[in-house]
C-alpha cells in the first residue's frame, strides 16, 4: 500500500476526501480516479473499500448463444459498430478496458499516471503477455498502435480525431517525439496539448490492439493473430460468427470459462428476439429495448441493466436546413417539448430526463445549471413572428423501435403546441447515409465516460459528428479549455459555459438518458455494458 | 424440336443481358454508390472520403464500360493509389497486380465478391441456391399432392359438399399472402405465449416452451420437422389453395365430357372413370400451372425466408438490396431469369407429352 501511495496522483486524494465529505459519488470517483492512473483495487482501497470479486469459480465449459447482428469485419481502427468490435474481441484485446462501475482498468497496459496537467503520459506494459502466434507483446507494440490510430489519410479512421495533442497538424499523421519507447515496458506520451480523454478513448471499441503482420484495411479474422483468449472459428455475416477458445495459446489472464460464443444473427426486429428467448434459440440477448423489455420480464429472463449517458437527439440542422437559422425558432421548438412525457411514450420511462444540453449527471464534470421549464405556449407567438405559422416542419427518423416512438412523441408535442410537423420514417439502410444531413432528424448517441467526448465530437464547429451545424466560437473556445482541464472539477467551471450556450442554442431537443438493458435466461453468468462491449471472459454458464 | 429449344435459350440470353443492365444501371446510382462507399468504408465519413472511394474502388467512369467489366468483354480496373497500393477487379489477396488477367467477368467465370458477404459471389449463390432447393422441394411434395387430391376430390362432384368444404379451404388458403399466413402460423404454433404452446407445456406434452421453432435459422445445420414445418407450411398453403382451384376447374371440365358420359353408360366403375379417364386430361392445365409456381416460389421465398430467418436465396436477395451489392444482386438476377425460363421450357416441353395434339413448333 506504501508503494501505491507514493506513485498516486495528487488529486486522487483530494478526490477521496470529497466522496468521503460527500461531495462526490463513488462512481464518480471510480472513474476519475482510474481516468488518472489508480488501479481498480487501488481506487476502491482509497475509499476504504474492498475491490468486488470477480466471479467467484465460474464453471469452465459451455457454449453462449447471444442474438446480434454479425456485420462485416474491418479494420478495428474504422470499425463503426460495437457489433464488429464484439466479434473481434475474442482474439483482439484493448490497453484499457471500461468497466461497466465507471471504472477504467490497464488490460494491455499494466498501469498509467498523468502528470499535473494532464500533457504526459506514462503507460506501463503489462509484462508476460503474448500474442497467440508466440511473439513477445512489448512497448513496440504500443507505439506502433498510436501511428496506426493517428493516420488520418485512411478513410473512416474513428481514431484518428482522439488524441489531438499527438499529431503533427502538416502531415494527419503521428508527431515525431510524441510517443516515445523508454525501455521495453514502458511508453511515454507527449501532447502538445492537454487532453483528459486519452484513456477513455484508449478504451474505445475502434481501439483494438492489432499485431504488426496485420494489414492495414484487411478483414481481422482472415489472419487472426492477437493477444486475446479466443478465436474467430467461423464468421458468416448476417448469419453467424463463432468464437471458440484458442486452446494453443497462454493468455495472459489464465483460463477462460466459455469454450465458445456463437454470435447468431436473426435480424434487428425485437420482436424476433422474444420468440427466438421463448423457443430456446439463443441464451442472452444484445439489448432489450422498448416494450420489450417487460415482454422478456415476462418469459422469466433476467433483466441486466447498465446505468448510461446513451441518448437520442432531435436535432436541428443550420447548415442545411433554412427553417432553423433563427436561434428563436430553434429555441422554441426545443422548449414546447416536455422530456417527461417524451421519455414516458418512448421509451417506457426506462431512464431519466434530460436537459437539453447533452451532459449527464454520470459524467464526472457534469454541471448544475438553471433548469428551463417546457414553454409549449411559447412555440405560436414565436413561428407567426418569424412568419412560419403554416411552414412545414420535416421530422426524420429510423422506422422502428423506441427511436421511432420518441420522435412521434416529440412530432405530437409539436403538433400539440401549433406547429406543422410532417414525420418521415426510413430505413436503417437509408437513415444512415445522410445522418448528418437531415435539416431536422433524431440520432442515436452511445454512452461516452466523459461529457466533453460527445460534446466536442458533435457540437464544436470543428467535430467531424457535428450533425446541427452549430458553429459557436464562444463555444469552440469553452471546448478547448476543457479538453485541457485534467481536474474534473476545474472543468465542470468551463461545463457550466458549454451547457448553457449548447442548451441556448436551441439545436437539440435531448429529452432524456436510457438505462440500457439486455436479457439472459437462467444460469448465463454474464454483464450489461453501457457501451455494448463484450467482455467474454467475464462470462460464464452455470 | 430443336430450333424451339435454341430460339428459348437465345430469349433466356436476351431476358438475362436486358434485365441485368437494368439492374447494373438502379445499383450504380449515384445514391446507391454512395450508400455502398458508407457500409464498405464507415457510416460516418465525409462526403469527400466518400467521393473518393467511389473513384478508387472502380465504380467511378462509365456506367456502360463498368457493366462490360462485369460481363468480361472490357478490361477489368486498375487503380494505384496514393500510397501506391494497387487495387483492381481482377486483383484479390490471392492474386497479385502482375499475375492477374485482364478481363474478369462472368464470361471469364468470375462472378464478382460479395461486398455483404465478403466471398465470393459463386459461393454465395451457391449455398444459398442449396438452401433454398431444400425448402422448394419440401414445399413441392407437401403443395402437389395435397393440391391435386384437393383438386380432384372437390371437382369430380361439383356442388357436393365435399366441393364446397374443400373450395372453401382453398380460396381461403390462396387468398392469404405469406406474410399473413406466416405470422399467423407462428403466433398459433411457435410463441411461448400465445397459441397451443403454453397450453402444450403447461400439460406437459412439450419439453421446451414452444411446439415449434419460430425460426429455420437452425435448419441451415440441419433441417427437422421442427424448425422446417412452418416455413413449409407457409409458402406450400398459398400453393395449394391455387393449384387446387386450377385442378377443381379443369376437373369439372372434364367430368361434363361426352366421353366420360359414355364410360359412366357402360356401367364403368366411378373410381376407375375418375383414375383412368378423367385424371390424365384433367391434369394438363395443373402441369402448366404447377411450373409457374417455381417463379412464384423464388417470390414467396423472399417474404418466408426473411421472416424465418432461413438463410436462403430470398433472404440473400434482401440482403443483396438492402446494401446494394452490385455483384450479388446481378447475379441473383441472372439467377431468377434461368429459373423462370428454365421451368417455363420444361413446362411446354411435359405439355406436348401430355398432349399429343400440341405441336412445339
Amino acid at each position: 500500500m506504501t508503494e501505491q501511495t507514493e506513485m498516486l496522483h495528487p488529486a486522487a486524494t483530494t478526490l477521496a476526501r470529497e466522496v468521503r465529505a460527500g461531495k462526490l459519488s463513488r462512481r464518480e470517483f471510480l472513474s476519475r480516479a482510474t481516468a488518472l492512473g489508480l488501479t481498480a483495487p487501488a481506487a476502491y482501497g482509497l475509499l476504504g473499500l474492498a475491490a468486488p470479486a470477480k466471479a467467484q469459480d465460474a464453471k469452465v465449459g459451455g457454449i453462449l448463444r447471444v442474438g446480434m447482428e454479425v456485420k462485416a469485419q474491418k479494420d478495428p481502427r474504422t470499425a463503426d459498430w460495437p457489433h464488429i468490435s464484439n466479434v473481434y474481441r475474442g482474439w483482439l484485446e484493448y490497453l484499457v478496458q471500461y468497466n461497466p462501475d465507471g471504472s477504467f482498468e490497464g488490460r494491455l497496459l499494466e498501469s498509467w499516471e498523468a502528470n499535473e496537467d494532464a500533457t504526459q503520459y506514462t503507460l506501463k506494459v503489462r509484462p508476460g503477455v503474448t500474442w497467440n502466434n508466440g511473439d513477445a507483446f512489448t512497448a513496440d507494440d504500443v507505439v506502433r498502435m498510436f501511428e496506426r490510430w493517428t493516420d488520418a489519410s485512411v478513410e473512416g479512421n474513428a481514431m484518428a480525431s482522439r488524441f489531438m495533442g499527438l499529431v503533427d497538424e502538416a502531415t494527419k499523421s503521428l508527431r515525431d517525439g510524441a510517443v516515445v519507447k523508454i525501455d521495453d515496458l514502458t511508453v511515454q506520451l507527449v501532447m502538445s496539448l492537454s487532453d483528459v480523454a486519452v484513456i477513455a478513448n484508449l478504451a474505445d471499441y475502434p481501439a483494438a490492439v492489432v499485431h504488426s503482420s496485420y494489414v492495414d484495411g484487411s478483414d481481422p479474422s482472415a489472419n487472426p493473430i492477437g493477444t486475446g483468449p479466443y478465436l474467430p472459428k467461423e464468421i458468416g455475416v448476417g448469419q453467424r460468427a463463432i468464437l471458440a477458445r484458442n486452446e494453443d495459446h497462454t493468455w495472459w489472464g489464465g483460463t477462460v470459462p466459455l469454450d465458445e460464443i456463437h454470435y447468431i444473427d436473426f435480424g434487428t426486429d425485437p420482436a424476433a428476439m422474444v420468440a427466438l428467448a421463448g423457443s430456446d434459440e439463443i441464451d442472452c440477448n444484445y439489448e432489450s429495448t422498448g416494450e420489450f423489455i417487460d415482454v422478456l420480464d415476462g418469459l422469466g429472463w433476467n433483466k441486466l441493466e447498465a446505468v448510461t449517458a446513451s441518448t437520442i437527439v432531435m436535432r436541428m440542422n443550420s447548415a442545411n436546413g433554412d427553417l432553423y437559422k433563427e436561434k428563436s425558432v430553434r429555441q422554441a421548438l426545443q422548449r414546447a417539448v416536455d422530456p417527461a412525457v417524451i421519455l414516458e411514450l418512448g421509451y417506457n420511462g426506462l431512464g431519466t430526463t434530460a436537459e437539453n444540453h447533452h451532459a449527464c449527471p454520470v459524467h464526472p464534470e457534469y454541471a448544475e445549471i438553471p433548469k428551463v421549464a417546457p414553454d409549449p405556449a411559447g412555440l405560436k407567438p414565436v413561428l407567426e413572428a418569424a412568419g412560419m405559422a403554416n411552414t412545414e416542419f420535416e421530422l426524420i427518423s429510423l422506422d422502428d423501435g423506441w427511436e421511432a416512438a420518441s420522435t412521434d412523441a416529440v412530432a405530437a408535442q409539436l403538433r400539440d403546441a401549433g406547429a406543422n410537423i410532417k414525420r418521415t420514417v426510413m430505413p436503417g439502410s437509408t437513415f444512415w447515409n445522410d445522418w448528418q444531413k437531415y435539416p431536422f432528424s433524431s440520432t442515436t448517441w452511445n454512452h461516452r465516460p466523459l461529457a466533453v467526448q460527445n460534446m466536442s465530437l458533435a457540437y464544436t464547429s470543428t467535430g467531424s459528428w457535428n450533425e446541427t451545424g452549430m458553429a459557436n466560437a464562444d463555444f469552440d473556445a469553452a471546448m478547448t479549455k476543457a479538453l485541457s482541464l485534467a481536474d474534473a472539477d476545474d472543468r465542470r467551471e468551463v461545463m457550466v459555459t458549454l451547457q448553457t450556450i449548447l442548451q441556448d442554442e436551441g439545436y437539440i431537443i435531448q429529452p432524456f438518458w436510457r438505462s440500457l438493458y439486455r436479457h439472459a435466461r437462467d444460469g448465463v453468468n454474464i454483464d450489461m455494458h453501457p457501451s455494448f462491449e463484450h467482455h467474454h471472459y467475464k462470462w460464464s454458464v452455470a | 424440336m430443336l430450333p424451339f429449344l435454341l430460339r428459348r435459350v437465345g430469349v433466356m440470353i436476351l431476358t438475362a443481358l436486358t434485365l441485368s443492365f437494368v439492374v447494373f444501371s438502379l445499383t450504380n446510382l449515384a445514391p446507391n454508390l454512395e450508400k455502398l462507399a458508407r457500409t464498405e468504408g464507415s457510416v460516418r465519413m465525409t462526403d469527400d472520403a466518400v467521393l473518393s472511394w467511389i473513384e478508387n474502388n472502380g465504380h467511378g467512369g462509365l456506367m456502360v464500360t463498368r457493366y462490360g467489366q462485369w460481363l468480361g468483354v472490357v478490361p477489368g480496373w486498375v487503380r494505384t493509389d496514393d500510397r501506391g497500393v494497387t487495387r483492381g477487379r481482377c486483383i484479390t489477396r490471392d492474386v497479385t497486380a502482375e499475375a492477374a488477367p485482364r478481363y474478369c467477368g462472368i464470361l471469364q467465370g468470375d462472378w464478382g465478391t460479395s461486398t455483404v458477404f465478403r466471398e465470393p459471389v459463386s459461393k454465395t449463390i451457391a449455398d444459398k441456391l442449396g438452401a433454398t432447393g431444400w425448402l422448394m422441394m419440401w414445399v413441392m411434395l407437401v403443395m402437389v399432392p395435397v393440391s391435386l387430391i384437393i383438386g380432384v376430390l372437390s371437382g369430380m362432384r361439383e356442388g357436393s359438399r365435399t366441393d364446397r368444404v374443400l373450395s372453401t379451404f382453398a380460396i381461403a388458403t390462396t387468398a392469404t399472402p405469406e406474410y399473413v399466413s406466416g405470422v399467423i402460423l407462428v403466433v398459433i404454433f411457435a410463441s411461448a405465449t400465445t397459441g397451443i404452446s403454453p397450453l402444450l407445456a403447461e400439460w406437459g406434452w412439450i419439453s421446451g416452451r414452444t411446439l415449434f421453432l419460430g425460426t429455420a435459422t437452425s435448419a441451415t445445420d440441419k433441417i427437422t420437422f421442427w424448425n422446417f414445418a412452418l416455413p413449409v407450411m407457409t409458402i406450400a398453403l398459398y400453393g395449394i389453395g391455387y393449384i387446387a382451384r386450377m385442378t377443381r376447374a379443369s376437373m369439372t371440365e372434364v367430368m361434363t365430357q361426352q366421353y366420360i358420359r359414355t364410360a359412366r353408360l357402360k356401367g364403368v366403375a366411378f373410381h376407375q372413370v375418375i383414375l383412368k379417364h378423367a385424371l390424365r386430361n384433367a391434369l394438363i392445365a395443373p402441369f402448366t400451372v404447377i411450373m409457374l409456381q417455381f417463379p412464384w416460389l423464388l417470390n414467396g421465398v423472399v417474404i418466408v425466408e426473411t421472416l424465418f430467418n432461413y438463410k436462403g436465396f430470398g433472404w440473400t436477395l434482401v440482403q443483396a438490396a438492402g446494401n446494394n451489392d452490385i455483384q450479388l444482386l446481378l447475379a441473383c438476377s441472372v439467377v431468377a431469369v434461368f429459373v423462370v425460363l428454365v421451368t417455363q421450357l420444361i413446362s411446354d416441353v411435359g405439355y406436348v407429352f401430355l398432349n399429343p395434339r400440341i405441336r412445339l413448333s
